[in-house]
């Protein structure tokens, strides 16, 4: 591929092409999206932070309440409905606005440093239905505002909030067995943030340095009902504790033992290495470059962990301006940049969500058919493809959001996300999108809008000669330069 | 031979020529369908150049067969005998009931006013706007919509799942069918492997992707095949057709056979027939009756095979027509003959039909709608110089 840096730096470091837009072709401009989307306000969740919490806490307590009820033989099954309807609503909502960010930012770069980060820290919706309420919360407080200043501050952020303990120790109501000790109930989380947040799974740490973090981290609870963080001494055994080589007293002003825990992590060499040979996986090439990577530790090291400077560091590299196409996109990747390169605008994406909002059965569903006269199968059929054409997509591409397979979150090696089944489902969706924005895409226009000078000559000549307008999009869509980045 | 094959449009053109007739366009009367209010009409669009050559065949044409050495075909090869003239490719003989029953008619040698650049994209645009001009984003289903008498008509679908020019447009007209994961037509999958070559790790992962178990790319839904796929595409149609929707649209692709035509093209008319065949079963006897069904294509093929057993982009094709409404059992249009003379520009079946007074003339007798309407806002510029039956009146 002979492209302009303009055309690698957008596909390699933000969303791809968008028509119209001018991604920066050099490392200062890439860097400077950094500093401009941390200062950005979120755009979610619609409530405000403070007003979800609100909503979420609400919704915990009445469901509470029911469940108590239902103990006491009186369960209200359209009061858990309802409460079930609007969870799912709130989860819709923040889903949409989050690949809304990575389709209609301008600032690409930060845009895939967020998602970079939240799959490091990945929260999970898997265990605990109510987690769709604050998933969300856990991007907007804790890895948006945070991802461009010291690793230190973003990992204490990141790990000290209600939705990725709630991920990390599962269901709530296990939990909340008092009697468990609690070495057991964190060890899960000190083997997460020794192996994946921080030192990285090969750093030397025994059993003993995980039994050790586990009590360390002993008294850090989540109030299921407030969605907020404790620390409970009571489940903090007495110290010594002995982590890595550090002490950690215990008993001397023991609540602030897992915070300098976290800073000690935050700083170990092994950290640096792990997260700036992940950096450079992410987004350049499977192999990493060990050139490159030295690079970004030095600045690690020199800075204290100033992610900045690690980016910069990056950036400046030769390497990260070469052999381009090395990594193939995961879906959410694929998705994003399939509607960056379409043009689909903002209102379009609103109404893929209200089409999804909408339920067809319920009494809304059908004040709409009488007035509209809209049937309700014609709505469902709506619904159904605005849910195939978004959150659906991703799930059947196997990303779905918020639901990682596992919690150190999605692989992105190129074997992970080019399999067979990987491209039927990828082909069935871009034959999806063209069926349906068939009327507004110009095959060849596309080829230029999503692919720029990345394009290789022979898929510009098969789309020309495509024998439908449907099957030249899919090509562009499934090409593999429009899928390599 | 130098048969003249001016059947029963051009015997009718001479009588219409000759008389007062002239000045009336569209004296069809309309069918029995229309008069009940009840009829239904749905297009089906062959994305790619469908070969009329190859589905219904000139055998009786004595320059036919030395034009297309591996694809013509004769009564004693396997050809379906239609008129002594003509044959059907035997891929559709699963529609020969049809014909036997009177409710399968081909008009031959139709084009659309698209000429030259032979481009699908462009094509299928006139095919499906209706008009001159490729750029013109309503297509003449829609329009025909808001000139429908009976309101109860314009109830249309799409049930490709996806938005197709004809249908779109101003008027009302809904979309069923997701059809994710509907398996790849044969020169779609011959794209795709072309696509994936010039990419040693795509290429691999295509040509797994093509043999794992389930089929060839994209995903069809375990235990499903392409056939089951387009058969469900066709009873969609016929049970929404059955129930309140009275207009219908669908496409078929498969027809680019550039290469090996004749390996794809028996694959793309078994999915023609296929679908014919479950759209009259879902619809049912009594809908079935007031039912006509138009198969339409961008434009057709070269007569001459190439070196590579397929044929190029030509110009005139065939379109079918088929229903319980349908006065079948012939093959109409005029045929112009394939000699070299005869052929446009020595390559293509030279057009003696406008693909457009076709539709014009089905609209007309199955709905009522006007001919005034018809040649200024379904088609606008088309001239009806006279009047086609193809209905049962």
């Amino acid at each position: 591929m002979a492209l302009s840096t303009a055309t690698l730096a957008a596909i390699r470091y933000g969303y791809g092409l968008r028509p119209g837009e001018d991604f920066p072709g050099d490392a200062a401009g890439v860097l400077a999206q950094v500093a401009a989307g941390v200062a950005e306000k979120p755009t979610f969740p619609r409530d405000g932070v403070a007003g979800r919490l609100e909503r979420a806490t609400r919704l915990l307590s009445v469901k509470a309440a029911e469940a108590k009820a239902a103990e006491g033989g009186k369960p209200n099954e359209s009061i858990r409905q309802e409460m079930d309807k609007e969870a799912r609503e709130i989860f819709r909502q923040d889903a949409m606005a989050r690949l809304g960010r990575a389709v209609h930012s301008r600032l690409g770069f930060y845009e895939r440093l967020v998602s970079f980060w939240a799959n490091h820290f990945a929260v999970s919706v898997a265990d605990f239905l109510p987690m769709g309420m604050i998933a969300g919360l856990h991007e907007v407080q804790a890895i948006r505002p945070m991802l461009g200043g010291k690793f230190s501050a973003l990992l204490q952020s990141a790990v000290l909030h209600p939705a990725l303990l709630i991920s990390v120790q599962g269901d709530g109501t296990t939990v909340a067995a008092e009697g468990s000790a609690p070495a057991l109930r964190n060890e899960r989380l000190a083997r997460q943030l020794l192996d994946a947040y921080t030192l990285g799974p090969d750093a030397g740490q025994t059993p003993d340095d995980l039994q050790a973090a586990a009590r360390v981290l002993g008294g850090v609870t989540v109030d299921y009902r407030a969605l907020t963080i404790l620390f409970e001494p009571r489940f903090s055994p007495p110290g010594p504790h002995v982590v890595m080589g550090k002490t950690y007293r215990g008993e001397e002003g023991g609540n602030q033992d897992h915070v300098l825990f976290l800073e000690d992590l935050a700083v170990h060499p092994k950290t640096a290495a792990h997260i700036c040979r992940k950096l450079v996986r992410h987004f350049i090439a499977d192999e990493a470059p060990e050139e490159l990577v030295s690079a970004m530790t030095d600045a690690w090291g020199k800075s204290e962990g100033d992610l900045m400077q690690v980016y910069q560091a990056m950036l400046e590299h030769p390497r990260a301006w070469a052999e381009p196409g090395r990594k193939i996109k995961a879906p959410f990747e694929f998705v994003a940049s399939t509607f960056r390169a379409i043009e689909l605008s903002e209102r379009s994406l609103a109404g893929l969500q209200r089409d999804m909002e909408i339920e067809a059965d319920g009494p809304v569903g059908k004040a709409i058919e009488l007035a509209a006269g809209v049937r309700v199968e014609d709505r469902r059929a709506r619904a159904d493809r605005a849910e195939a054409l978004t959150l659906g997509a991703l799930q059947r591409m196997g990303q779905p959001m918020w639901h990682p397979p596992r919690l150190e979150g999605h692989g992105d090696d190129a074997g992970v996300w080019m399999t067979p089944d990987q491209m039927r489902e990828r082909i069935s969706w871009a034959r999806m999108v063209a069926g349906i924005f068939a009327q507004r895409i110009e095959p060849n226009a596309l080829v230029v809008a999503a692919l720029g000078d990345a394009v290789r000559p022979e898929t510009k000549r098969l789309v020309e000669h495509a024998p439908s307008r449907l099957q030249g999009i899919g090509m562009v869509l499934a090409s593999p330069e429009f899928n390599r980045r | 031979m130098t048969r003249d094959r001016s059947f029963l449009l051009s015997r009718r053109k001479l009588l219409a020529g000759a008389g007062a007739l002239a000045a009336l366009p569209m004296m069809a009367p309309i069918s029995v369908a229309a008069a009940s209010g009840e009829g239904r009409f749905v297009t089906i669009i062959l994305r790619g150049a469908m070969d009329g050559l190859d589905l219904v065949q000139p055998y009786g044409d004595a320059a036919f067969a030395a034009l297309r050495p591996s694809l013509a075909l004769k009564p004693e090869t396997g050809l379906i005998d239609l008129d002594g003239f003509f044959g059907l490719h035997p891929a559709a003989g699963d529609l020969m009931p049809l014909w036997q029953a009177r409710e399968l008619a081909f008009v031959h040698a139709v084009a659309t006013p698209y000429r030259g650049a032979r481009n699908h994209f462009e094509g299928q645009d006139i095919l499906e706007n209706g008009g001159h001009e490729v750029g013109e984003k309503s297509g003449w289903l829609n329009r025909a919509l808001a000139v429908l008498p009976r309101s109860g008509s314009r109830q249309a679908v799409n049930v490709s799942g996806a938005s197709e020019l004809i249908l779109n447009g101003p008027n009302d007209a809904q979309r069923r069918g997701a059809h994710y994961g509907l398996a790849l037509a044969g020169d779609e999958e011959r794209f795709f492997e072309e696509l994936f070559s010039g990419d040693e790790e795509f290429a691999k992962v295509w040509s797994a992707a093509a043999t794992t178990d389930g089929g060839g790319p994209p995903s069809p839904p375990a235990g499903a095949t392409r056939a089951t796929q387009i058969s469900e595409i066709g009873r969609m149609a016929g049970s929404l057709l059955r129930e309140n929707y009275r207009i219908a649209n669908f496409s078929i692709a498969g027809w680019d056979t550039h290469v090996d035509q004749k390996t794809q093209f028996p694959k793309a008319v078994g999915d023609l027939t296929t679908a014919i065949i479950s759209l009259k079963e879902a619809l049912g006897t009594e809908a079935w009756d007031k039912t006509v069904v138009l198969a339409v294509t961008e434009f057709g093929r070269t007569a001459r095979e190439n070196d590579k057993g397929g044929t190029e982009h030509g110009t005139a094709s065939v379109a079918l027509l088929a229903g319980g409404a349908v006065a079948g059992g012939q093959v109409h249009g005029q045929w112009p003959g394939l000699t070299p003379d005869q052929l446009l520009d020595g390559q293509d079946l030279s057009p003696t039909g406008d693909l457009r007074a076709v539709a014009a003339s089905l609209l007309q007798q199955q709905f009522e709608v006007s001919p005034a309407n018809l040649t200024t806002k379904v088609f606008p510029g088309l001239t009806l110089d006279g009047a086609s039956n193809y209905l049962k009146g």
